[in-house]
């Protein structure tokens, strides 16, 4: 098998694991939580994607946005009433209460959903392009993992709020005395960040089939992805991801599938130990 | 009402409670069920759950099962595990020592069996394990387990021969597994059985619990062009095993994923892409026992009220398993004449019984021998069965 097939798998997958990782390396940044809400975030983005297909046949590319404000409300709401409460408590005190109320979420989802998979049955087909086959809903997600991506960018550069989220991450009292309401940037952050993890589970009901039994799965990946791509920008997710997905593409081949997985988490343990920051993260937010 | 009053009230409720109980609890067959009813495996524990309500409302009905001369209800006592292993290892410890029951039966999966197993063995109460079929599971020189399942060697030799004598230039067979107990036995099997057959194996690799992309290994199994791919998962790998295969572009004319088709979920999910798809499995509803005893004399006797209690959903594999091994705890109970763990074991150990689901026969290691499994397939949308002759109902067709 050609080298070309193996890298374009990685890009592919790469781009979708940056999709997953984001929003995480977001919260983490700037608040300093982590959020274990993150996988089932994306489940439920997921399961309202396929729900909203399989009732009413809508695409997953025109449901996404509505999940993704979905999502944000969620996400700006779990952080204003709960987690802004012990926001500045230490991390394993957010970690806790991220923990309890994916509990809550998370068994919402199997009782309710159950833990069946369930896919968004359209076929999209594949393009040949000098050699390497791609899956075309593969190509939409990665699309739309860079879209999103990139809209995060700017609007964290460019926009009064994203500036307003970089100031608090740099500085929470001098942001505050600058007449920056906190308590309201926090939720906003967290609800962009539930967004994007909603997205991305749009995103992925195309590619995937939705069940409960991935959001482990997706939250290790982005504890991973972060680990290696370092905090502090939408920048490391995206270097993060693709360093991952491209290095289990490559291992899977090299070394069987069974261990590609370890190749990951043998490069997050030497990145913590030499390089903390992670390969594009600011240094400080480690 | 004075206090005092409401005291003795309450005093005389409670003693006719305590009583009560005392009274209904030597009179009940006390079957302990540690289920996933949450987590990762919820859909299967539910299904258990879902067949021993329907077991015990049949026999209660009809006044319970005779034990040495009385005639006792069975109640099932289960708690979640919330598809956590450990768990599930000190509820089966909870079941034993404070709901003090008779017979347990083992979860969902090889897995989570093995760590009952171990539990119940070191109690020395039965367990029944309606979900479990791995070798390993049975190999530990455990007294007190039993399983309804039979081994999965005998389910791959058969495929094997079957295959052959459908495509008799099949040569060539990659192996896909999960790296999980009974997916990863069924790869084992199914590579050991493959090569005794005169096969080669040209591809055989696991891959990771929480593997979430198939690209890297399927991309090399195109590039080998095998006669047959066989996969082994859960539901959700197989179908995206399936879906990827697809946009990869990689075609064989015979692909099994195991246990995919024997789920309604893995058809539905994948919809015209299932089709063609082999598997092999324990049990069918199509496969008529008539004539047997237990609950149900019938297989279809059986799969009609399962229509009625699941709003026409078909029955799987682990429905009629799980039914039946009630069934074999019934008789034991009945020949035993006693709930002693001990007599209760060797009863256990001697069932010679015709059911619904098939024959149920322990060998020396507790698993259940001498079945020939269905080899089945999904053809327009439904499920045929290929093998054994006797009971199959359609001709298998090559993928390409």
């Amino acid at each position: 098998m050609g080298f070309e097939q193996i890298l374009a798998n990685g890009i592919v997958l790469g781009t979708l694991y940056a999709c997953i990782a984001i929003g995480f390396s977001l919260v983490w940044g700037v608040l300093n939580v982590i959020n274990m809400l993150h996988g089932s975030f994306i489940v439920l983005g997921g399961y309202l994607t396929y729900f909203a297909w399989a009732y009413t046949g809508v695409s997953p590319v025109l449901v996404l946005p509505v999940v993704a404000a979905l999502l944000f409300g969620l996400g700006y709401g779990l952080q204003y009433l709960f987690i802004n409460k012990v926001v500045s408590a230490p991390v394993l005190t957010t970690l806790t209460l991220t923990f309890g109320l994916d509990m809550i979420l998370y068994n919402l989802m199997t009782v309710y959903f159950t833990a069946t998979p369930r896919r968004v049955s359209m076929e999209f087909g594949r393009v040949e392009f000098l050699g390497v086959v791609m899956p075309v809903d593969r190509l939409i997600g990665m699309g739309l993992a860079l879209a999103l991506t990139a809209l995060l960018f700017v609007v964290l550069r460019t926009s009064r709020i994203g500036r307003a989220i970089v100031a608090v991450r740099m500085d929470r009292e001098a942001a505050a005395l600058m007449g920056i309401k906190v308590n309201h940037i926090y939720a906003v952050t967290f609800g962009i960040a539930a967004l994007m993890a909603g997205a991305a589970g749009s995103v992925f009901a195309m590619v995937f089939p939705v069940t409960t039994n991935l959001s482990g799965v997706f939250l290790g990946k982005a504890f991973v992805i972060c680990v290696i791509g370092g905090l502090g920008g939408v920048s490391g997710a995206l270097v993060g991801g693709l360093a991952l997905g491209i290095i289990e593409s490559f291992a899977g081949v090299l070394i069987g599938p069974q261990n590609a997985i370890t190749i990951g988490f043998v490069l997050m343990l030497v990145l913590l130990i030499v390089r903390p920051q992670g390969l594009v993260g600011v240094k400080g937010y480690e | 009402m004075t206090p005092t009053k409401r005291i003795t009230a309450l005093s005389a409720a409670l003693a006719a409670a305590a009583l009560g109980t005392a009274a209904s609890a030597e009179d009940v067959i006390k079957i302990g069920a540690p289920l996933a009813l949450t987590g990762g495996l919820a859909d299967e524990g539910h299904k258990q759950e879902l067949v021993w309500k329907m077991w015990t409302d049949k026999v209660n009905a009809a006044g319970g099962i005779d034990v040495g001369g009385t005639k006792m209800k069975v109640e099932i006592v289960e708690y979640d595990y919330q598809t956590d292993g450990k768990r599930a290892g000190q509820l089966a410890e909870k079941l034993i020592n404070d709901d003090e029951v008779d017979v347990l039966m083992a979860p969902f999966g090889s897995g989570h069996t093995k760590i009952v197993a171990a539990v119940a063995e070191r109690y020395q109460i039965p367990l029944v394990a309606c979900v479990s079929s791995s070798v390993s599971v049975y190999d530990q020189g455990f007294k007190y387990l039993f399983g309804t399942l039979a081994p999965n060697t005998g389910m791959t030799e058969a495929m094997v021969a079957e295959f052959k004598a459908k495509m008799p230039e099949l040569g060539t067979v990659a192996i896909y597994g999960r790296d999980d107990v009974f997916p990863k036995s069924m790869a084992t099997a199914t590579s050991d059985s493959a090569k005794s057959g005169g096969l080669e194996v040209v591809y055989d690799e696991l891959y990771p619990v929480g593997a979430i992309d198939h690209s890297a290994a399927l991309s090399t199994i195109k590039s080998l062009e095998p006669d047959w791919i066989y996969m082994t998962g859960y539901t959700q790998d197989l179908i995206l095993g399936r879906k990827q295969m697809q946009d990869l572009g990689i075609e064989a004319p015979i692909i099994t994923m195991v246990t995919g088709p024997a789920y309604k979920e893995f058809t539905e999910g994948l919809g015209e892409l299932a089709d063609g798809v082999t598997s092999s499995t324990w049990w069918h509803h199509a496969a008529g026992y008539t004539d047997v005893a237990g609950a149900w004399s019938s297989t279809d006797a059986f799969y009609q009220d399962f229509l009625e209690a699941s709003d026409g959903e078909d029955p799987d594999y682990v429905h009629g398993s799980c039914a039946a091994a009630l069934d074999v705890v019934a008789d034991a109970a009945g020949r035993a004449g006693t709930l002693e763990p001990a007599a209760m074991r060797d009863a256990l150990a001697a069932t010679d019984l015709e059911t619904f689901y098939g024959p149920i026969k322990f060998g020396g290691n507790g698993m259940n021998q001498g079945r020939e499994m269905p080899i089945i397939q999904v053809q327009g949308g439904g499920i045929k069965i290929l093998y054994p002759a006797n009971i199959a109902d359609a001709e298998m067709t090559l993928l390409d």
